[in-house]
């Protein structure tokens, strides 16, 4: 008899609704899928075989045949295995299932659990735009899939609770207790944007670095304007301990932004979701990841961490260590704000909005500056940094040096504020931001609306084109002095950008446009 | 055609060709061909072109070898690979003349007027040197060599900006060797101050080492100094140039000041070089425990007889004997009897205050610099001594910048310019 049965399988960020048809018919014993599945589809039929077995059922010795429909979609995952189990037991007719259309999402066990799959926000959000009324989850993503407003959401353990719950509507486990309703308008909002949970290590407080008002200051300012940093000092001066803080300085994510997060962080399958993703992320891929790791891709095509990391922050470390192929790749996301990648059978394109910030040593030694600790020979300390390509160069509006915190400076140092104090100046200054025409971070605002946002005086617009002759800024340097000193001057709360703002802005230029008077090194 | 011939013979020599200038050029180029040797050559065959002419022989190889021979000592005639090389000359000399014409190069010889007096006095002249610029400078009554190492500490780097526009300041003109570290920090004060500076580098002009400091270069020859080379423009850097280069440093200076050397610094050559050729030499002591001060400390103890402590600029100007002759303003001397023991400070030159440098300059931008000049380095720092906001501290950087009063340099700030020239000291 044959047994129809939905279940859902993913492309990248998005759930697709698969039609699981299992015909169990007389024949020599066999079980074959069919439907453009991968290898752990091909898999499930041992999974499944133990599974039933062992849940006190029987794997019937007939000619088993499951179409996964439709047949051009290609299926990877586990995720349909508890529909090809159920769809056999119905098939041999071990039960009978209730009338209504079933959706079942879950990879099984050979001992008969049912155990989580990454992605299930994006698929159970998939059926629910697709009128499904019930779905059957594992019970460890209950609170994921109950995310998704507009349909019921059965939590089975095993496959003999998924039978259970298909032979009557009344559910055996208690109903979850905390249930995070999403507004069903909102469910239609899902699609192909996503983020990343990452809440491994416990933020640092700013107030926890010593010194370093210069970096701090520069993080304050690369924050609120969601500009690029690249920090560049030598081991121990604090760096990575600034970068950790972010987490802590960002302002939690909207709803729309939180929901993508939250669907990147369900199709990462890092860590269990209890609930909506509201701290933006914090991603700080090692320098030997590889370009599939960073860009994303795989079999599956699993977001990288440039996906992992939208809406938040992409965090290199030793930014020169990178092989050079990654840091090329970076170039598409930093200009679009997404990702593309392409394989024979297509293009997919991920969101990938990041804000880059990075951290390099000033030279291979690490101690350049230092001339006791130094090692290097002569121009390698200014060849070390020149390696970060164009591309990269143009991208990153702060470029701040960090040197070693001197012991009397730790003790002149007044306290060091808080990461809650800072916070709050960058979030009022994004809110200013988002209040302009346009709404966008002045990391992206176009020249023009740059220009216009700028509001300078006759003498401000002197001094910018002083600035600029004086240190030979490009063109393209000369916007970036002025998108840093438009993030100044919402920090200060200033409508327009006056010379104060830009002065400290020309702070943050990259090293190679020093002023002409520092001819020796 | 040349470059080569720009130098004016001194009264009373003979004008030295065009085509002697070209040829002795196209010799200066052939490896391992000295000086010394050289000098013989040109002696036994009449000129430089003479030379040439030589090489064009059938018998080349043994002419030369011949004509190499100090009268009466067969045993230290030149290799033969080098009277091979001078040959080879003839073919590859066009390539150096090509570069010297490219280069804007002129080639000084002992005969010309524009010659450094003090090098004639040295043991072995250069027989021709390569200048890019003019070397009027070094003319002046007062030529001081400011070397030392190529890795100095932020404060040795500061006292090398001093001296160097001090020295300026009081008339002098300032030699060194384009290196990295203190040798830079000395031109790079005296070109700020929009004086002349000379600095022999230790390989050819086309091989300008280091090449971190060709910006460096081009403002000392357009502030009119010059950049020096006794060697032909394509000659590699080597281990065993810049010792030799050393010789010139002292040699073409009155006295030598080391600021920084580590223990096995080049900086002591030439402060060796300086005492082996009667010039003065003066070196400034530091901690015990620097590294950067082992070689400097180190060489006092060695020559205490020889050498000369530097107390402190005003000091160093007044050993120097440039104070006065400078017209700088005279302090009143103090009482002559020391009372309880106080020091008499000799001190008759005065060196500009901060106040003086920082005439023009808004609040925060001053007391930024008087905090920079007083060795706040780091940003930490100056918002410590200064009480400002980091943001007022970061704008007034960038103005002290584009004045060119500060610079930074691995997230460090250093007085350049006008402000390094000042007395942490005056009111």
């Amino acid at each position: 008899m044959l047994a129809t049965l939905l279940s859902t399988t993913l492309v990248a960020l998005e759930g697709r609704v698969i039609r699981v048809e299992v015909d169990v018919a007389p024949g020599l014993p066999g079980f074959t899928i069919v439907g453009l599945g991968d290898a752990s589809i091909r898999e499930a039929r041992e999974r499944v075989r133990g599974a039933l077995r062992n849940s006190g059922f029987v794997h019937p010795p007939r000619r088993i045949t499951v179409n996964l429909a439709p047949a051009d979609v290609p299926k990877t995952g586990p995720s349909a295995d508890l529909a090809i189990a159920i769809g056999i037991l119905i098939g041999s007719e071990q039960f009978t299932a209730r009338a209504g259309r079933a959706a079942l999402i879950g990879e099984v066990s050979l001992g008969g659990e049912v155990r989580p799959v990454p992605g299930l926000l994006p698929m159970v959000a998939a059926l629910a735009r697709r009128g499904v009324r019930r779905v059957i989850v594992p019970a460890q993503g209950a609170d994921e899939a109950s995310l998704v407003g507009g349909l019921e959401v059965v939590p089975v353990a095993t496959v003999a609770e998924a039978v259970d719950a298909l032979r009557s509507r009344r559910r055996k486990a208690p109903a979850r207790p905390e249930r995070v309703e999403l507004a069903s308008g909102r469910v239609d909002g899902l699609g192909a944007r996503g983020h990343v949970l990452v809440e491994a290590t416990p933020v640092p407080d700013l107030a926890e670095v010593r010194g370093q008002a210069e970096a701090r200051r520069a993080l304050e300012v690369a924050l609120a304007g969601g500009h690029g940093l690249l920090m560049i000092g030598p081991p121990g001066t604090g760096k990575t301990m600034l970068a950790r803080t972010i987490p802590g300085l960002l302002p939690p994510l909207s709803d729309e932004e939180s929901l993508a997060a939250t669907i990147v962080a369900s199709v990462s399958g890092e860590a269990p979701i209890r609930s909506l993703v509201r701290t933006p992320p914090f991603r700080a891929p090692h320098h030997t990841s590889s370009y599939a790791a960073i860009v994303g891709g795989g079999p599956r095509l699993q977001p990288g961490e440039v996906t992992r990391a939208d809406g938040g922050v992409l965090f290199l470390d030793e930014l020169t260590e990178f092989s050079r192929d990654v840091l090329e790749s970076l170039r598409q996301p930093l200009e679009d704000g997404r990702v593309t990648i392409v394989r024979a059978s297509g293009a997919t394109t991920l969101p990938a909005r990041f804000q880059l910030v990075a951290a390099t040593n000033p030279c291979p030694c690490g101690y350049a500056g230092d001339e006791t600790r130094c090692t290097c020979a002569e121009g390698v300390p200014q060849r070390y940094v020149g390696r970060i390509s164009g591309p990269l160069r143009d991208r990153i509006d702060i470029w701040v040096t960090l040197s070693r915190v001197q012991g009397r400076a730790m003790v002149a140092a007044t306290e060091p504020e808080s990461s809650d104090v800072v916070a709050a100046r960058i979030a009022s200054a994004r809110d200013v931001q988002r209040a302009r025409l346009g709404g966008r971070l002045n990391a992206r605002l176009s020249g023009r609306a740059l220009r216009a946002h700028a509001a300078m005086s006759a003498e401000t617009n002197r001094r910018l084109a002083d600035l600029a002759d004086s240190e030979k800024l490009s063109g393209r340097g000369t916007e970036r002095l002025l998108r840093v000193g438009r993030t100044v001057a919402d920090l200060a709360g200033s409508w327009s950008v006056e010379i104060e703002h830009l002065e400290e802005a020309a702070r943050w230029r990259p090293p190679s446009t020093r002023p002409l008077v520092a001819l020796a090194v | 055609m040349l470059g080569v011939g720009t130098g004016a013979p001194a009264a009373g020599v003979r004008a030295v060709t065009r085509e002697d200038r070209e040829a002795l050029a196209v010799l200066l180029a052939v490896e391992g061909l000295g000086p010394m040797t050289l000098g013989r050559l040109v002696d036994a065959a009449g000129s430089p072109v003479g030379v040439l002419e030589l090489a064009r022989h059938s018998k080349a190889i043994d002419l030369l070898v011949d004509a190499s021979r100090p009268s009466g000592d067969g045993e230290r005639a030149m290799p033969a690979d080098v009277a091979v090389r001078i040959v080879e000359s003839l073919r590859s000399g066009d390539r150096t003349l090509r570069e010297i014409e490219r280069l804007h190069l002129s080639l000084v010889v002992p005969d010309d007027r524009e010659y450094p007096r003090r090098l004639l006095a040295i043991e072995v002249p250069p027989p021709g040197l390569f200048v890019r610029g003019s070397l009027e400078a070094l003319a002046a009554d007062h030529v001081v060599g400011v070397v030392g190492t190529r890795h100095p500490s932020p404060s040795g780097r500061r006292i090398a900006s001093r001296i160097g526009a001090a020295l300026v300041r009081a008339g002098a003109t300032v030699v060194s060797g384009l290196a990295v570290g203190i040798d830079g920090a000395a031109h790079a004060a005296v070109v700020a101050e929009g004086g002349r500076t000379v600095a022999f580098i230790g390989g050819g002009h086309a091989r300008l080492y280091p090449t971190a400091h060709d910006r460096l270069a081009d403002a000392i020859v357009e502030k009119g100094g010059a950049v020096v080379s006794e060697y032909a423009p394509f000659t590699e850097p080597s281990r065993g140039t810049f010792p030799q280069r050393n010789r010139l440093i002292s040699g073409a200076s009155d006295a030598v000041v080391v600021v920084e050397a580590g223990a096995r610094s080049g900086a002591l050559v030439t402060a060796s070089w300086a005492l082996e050729q009667g010039r003065e030499c003066f070196v400034v002591p530091g901690p015990i425990d620097a590294p950067t001060a082992a070689g400097c400390n180190g060489f006092l103890r060695d020559w205490h007889d020889l050498a000369k402590i530097v107390s402190g600029i005003p000091q160093l100007l007044d050993d120097l004997g440039l104070a006065a002759e400078a017209g700088l303003p005279v302090l009143q001397a103090p009482d002559p009897t020391p009372q309880s023991g106080t020091a008499i400070v000799s001190s008759r030159v005065k060196l500009p205050s901060a106040s003086s440098v920082l005439r023009n300059s808004e609040p925060a931008e001053r007391s930024v610099a008087e905090a920079i000049v007083h060795g706040a380095v780091t940003a930490d720092e100056l918002v410590a001594v200064t009480r400002l906001s980091i943001g007022a501290v970061l704008g007034a950087l960038t103005r002290l910048e584009s004045r060119g009063l500060v610079r930074a340099i691995h997230g460090r700030y250093e007085p350049v310019g006008p402000l390094a020239g000042v007395d942490p000291m005056a009111a």
